[in-house]
């Protein structure tokens, strides 16, 4: 007995030991699939998918078209899904390095329409990634009175908050309606005049920027004219501002579609040259992003040797049997820690499977109206004196066929509750049906009850804990908790306290004694 | 909760062997898988306890066929009583007996009358696995039927009162006779209400006894005082359950026995996970008896060994 213990303990410690490195497998897994394919541990969640569109219209010249758009790169806070372009007898070329796309089109007469679609998400491990240092600048030569203003802009600058541009950007919204300022600062201006003058005021420092246009991502936007903004190379580093309250950095749900002073249109062969933007919104569940997110990932392999990378129908199969470990567990607690005495061991796990696609209630009386539907025949088939198998068959046909006639009528008079028989597992029920009417015969009606309680409480505890989306979510999502679930269930293997009915069994041992 | 917890920890200190304890630690440990098939069947158990001498009702026949049903009177001609048993049968399940018959009608232990039919449909059960573990096909043992000694005649309800001995390593750790009353429709299990009495191992006198898990002094049925229960023949009881262990090489064994009026204790089953109701009836938990048998020496023959425990001094 001794040697017993001791032995036993080195298996449990294995089991142990094994039991934390499936936990730490799992985990790291788990941190792994959050951070790098965007896994969220509620099912709910979703990612917004941007769809913009960037219609470009002419009027052609009667002659050869080239058209080119500045394009988004996916070095801000977004990354690019999928791109598409419809410009039917347009020859187009995608120039990857200076993030342009160019159309040529050759004898075009009149209204022409081209479009550029781009699926976009917001990709939140991704860095602000800044691009090329600047070239060195020249101070703008400016005439004597103009280079006072500008120091006086400066100046006043000095009295603002924040680094050097945003005192600047401050500064000149507040002297903008100053007339002694007018030579610097014109009265009358389009964003983009006032864009290229807070360059040139910049520039009075050796401080290089540039015009940014971007689009606000807003439901249903329809808009012809990006914003603009301001991108200042300071510290070292591009930083965007906002030129009207000076904000550093793109703001949320932002879209940077072209930087630096090259136009956002380029229409050769062409006027009345125009672009207009919108903007739709949807969006998707992080398993469906995990695709894009982990293919922008350097390491592709463990995505694509996922469950993640199947086919719909096989992952939901799987999803589906995802959950079984967890449902075992259940049935292994309720009989070795809790000692409940189910018919069939994973007879009550299979019902509440059933319940989970019925729904508990409807379930429940579908479910309850088979097996005393069955039982009813069952007696009445007992008289005949029926061979073991052929009789369980015969209670198999039966359940079979009322399952069809439930389903019909169910079907016809739009009662789900009965309609629901079909997802009950057929041998399942059969074999409940079969057990309780030979318990029922030797044990009697107390003892048939009792079992078929116990069944349906372990059903309903495995039903709770199963039928939660986020259980069902999370088991598929992060699945190397299955693991874990091996080891718990094979430690519990090696469990050897009392089960809690034991003790309510034993009971009378200590209260005999005292 | 709490007070749970500290039931859990009263029984442990009393020794009290649960479920988990006793497949993990005691039945895995001691009890080689392949030897259970020499004790889940019961004609082999029969043809190897002839062998060794440990005594049996006689065996009448075997039906293995369906198409050997309907010779069922052929068979047990001769025989006014007799037993008929699923080989592979559990707990007592599908064991029928008649007490008497004519051919036509056939009276079981509880006095009702069923045809040759009922009968019939009775043994096909049995060979096509209703009462088997895991519902395999099996075969129906047809035996004489224990004429059982007029000693127990008070203290049980129909029924064949049977005394269940564990044996460990050998040695009878704990025992307990169970006593059919009205309630348990003339069987000995104790979860269907038959009084369990636990017995004394060295003087096979009662210790404690039980019914539905509450103490007795007096069978619900017939009146009789459990406490005064002592078995006749004790030392050949405890033998059959040390050559039971010799026979079979189980490690931890329940053997059933029940006292025939001519031919003493006669072996009725060995059961390879013997149940826990044992220590409820003896009012003992069986860890401690485990524990002190693995003191026990280990090269004894069975009846030395019964010697040693029936002069071991505490």
């Amino acid at each position: 007995m001794k040697l017993c213990v001791r032995k036993f303990f080195t298996i449990r410690k294995m089991l142990s030991f094994f039991l934390l490195l499936s936990i730490a497998y799992a985990s790291w897994c788990c941190y792994y699939k959050i951070k790098y394919w965007g896994f969220t541990t509620s099912p709910k969640e979703v990612t917004d998918i941007w769809t913009i569109e960037a219609k470009i219209s002419f009027k052609a010249l009667k002659g050869d078209v080239s058209v080119d758009l500045s394009l988004p790169t996916n070095k801000d806070n977004f990354e690019i899904l999928s791109e598409e372009i419809i410009a039917d007898g347009y020859a187009v070329s995608h120039d990857k390095n200076n993030n342009k796309v160019t159309f040529k089109g050759e004898n075009k007469k009149g209204k022409q329409n081209l479009y550029y679609r781009l699926n976009i998400y917001d990709d939140f491990q991704k860095e602000f990634s800044g691009v090329l240092e600047p070239q060195k600048i020249k101070r703008p030569i400016l005439a004597e009175e103009e280079k006072a203003q500008m120091n006086k802009i400066w100046e006043l600058a000095e009295l603002q908050k924040g680094d050097k541009v945003q005192r600047a950007i401050k500064t000149v919204n507040q002297e903008m309606a100053n007339p002694s300022m007018s030579l610097v600062l014109p009265l009358k201006h389009t964003a983009k005049e006032y864009a290229e003058k807070m360059i040139q005021i910049l520039a009075y420092k050796r401080i290089p920027s540039r015009i940014v246009r971007a689009v606000k991502l807003e439901e249903g936007k329809k808009t012809e004219k990006p914003d603009i903004m301001l991108e200042a190379y300071y510290d070292n580093k591009w930083i965007l501002y906002d030129l009207n309250t000076a904000n550093i950095g793109l703001p949320k749900n932002w879209i940077v579609f072209q930087r630096g002073g090259v136009s956002l249109l380029d229409v050769h062969g062409g006027e009345d040259s125009k672009v207009m933007f919108s903007v739709l919104k949807s969006v998707a569940t992080p398993l469906k992003m995990a695709e894009y997110r982990a293919k922008n990932n350097k390491f592709v392999v463990p995505y694509e040797y996922s469950v993640y990378s199947l086919p719909i129908l096989e992952q939901n199969t799987l999803k589906w049997l995802m959950i079984f470990p967890l449902a075992i567990l259940v049935v292994v607690i309720m009989r070795n820690v809790i000692g409940v005495s189910t018919m069939g061991t994973f007879t009550p796990m299979l019902v509440a499977m059933a319940l989970v696609k019925t729904g508990l209630v409807s379930g429940l009386v579908c479910f309850s109206v088979m097996i005393f539907l069955g039982l009813l025949m069952r007696a009445m088939v007992a008289r005949l004196n029926l061979l073991l198998v052929p009789r369980i068959s015969f209670v198999v046909i039966f359940v079979i066929l009322l399952i069809q006639v439930l389903t019909v009528v169910g079907y016809r008079l739009n009662y789900e509750i009965i309609s629901s028989a079909i997802f009950f597992p057929i041998i399942i029920t059969a074999w409940i049906i079969e057990r309780a009417s030979i318990t029922w015969e030797e044990e009697g009606a107390r003892n048939t009850l009792k079992e078929i309680f116990n069944t349906l409480i372990t059903a309903l505890i495995t039903y709770v804990v199963i039928s939660s989306e986020y259980v069902r979510h999370i088991m598929f999502a992060f699945n190397e908790f299955n693991l874990v679930i091996l080891f718990i269930v094979m430690l519990l293997g090696t469990y050897t306290g009392y089960r809690l009915t034991e003790l309510m069994r034993f009971a009378p041992l200590v209260n005999n004694k005292e | 909760m709490f007070g749970w917890f500290k039931i859990a920890k009263k029984l442990k200190k009393l020794g009290v062997l649960g479920m988990n304890e006793r497949n993990y630690a005691v039945i895995a440990k001691n009890n080689k898988r392949s030897l259970y098939t020499l004790v889940d069947d019961k004609v082999k158990t029969k043809k190897l306890a002839n062998k060794v001498c440990i005594n049996t009702p006689k065996m009448i026949g075997i039906i293995e066929h369906q198409y050997e049903v309907k010779n069922l009177l052929e068979i047990v001609k001769g025989h006014k009583t007799f037993v008929i048993k699923p080989a592979h049968g559990s707990g007592g399940k599908g064991v029928l007996v008649i007490k008497e018959h004519n051919g036509e009608e056939f009276i079981n232990a509880s006095g009702d009358v069923l045809s040759f039919d009922d009968v019939y449909q009775h043994i096909s059960n049995t060979l096509s696995g209703l009462f088997s573990l895991g519902g395999k096909y099996d075969v129906a043992l047809i035996e004489e039927t224990v004429n059982f000694s007029k000693v127990f005649k008070d203290f049980s309800y129909h029924g064949v009162p049977d005394v269940r001995v564990i044996v460990y390593k050998g040695y009878p750790a704990m025992v307990m006779m169970r006593l059919a009353t009205k309630e348990s429709g003339g069987r000995a299990n104790l979860h269907q209400g038959a009084v369990g009495v636990g017995l004394d191992v060295r003087s096979g006198r009662t210790l404690n006894a039980v019914m539905h898990n509450k103490p007795v002094v007096i069978h619900p049925d017939t009146g009789a005082n459990l406490m005064e229960l002592k078995v006749p023949f004790w030392r050949e009881h405890l033998l059959i359950g040390a050559m039971a262990y010799d026979m079979t090489g189980l490690g931890y064994l329940g053997a059933d026995i029940v006292l025939d009026k001519e031919r003493g204790p006669m072996m009725l089953e060995i059961n390879a996970r013997p149940g826990l109701a044992i220590q409820i009836a003896n009012g003992v938990g069986l860890r401690d008896r485990l524990k002190e048998i693995d003191t026990y020496p280990q090269n004894l023959s069975a009846e030395q060994r019964i010697d040693w425990v029936l002069n071991y001094e505490k």
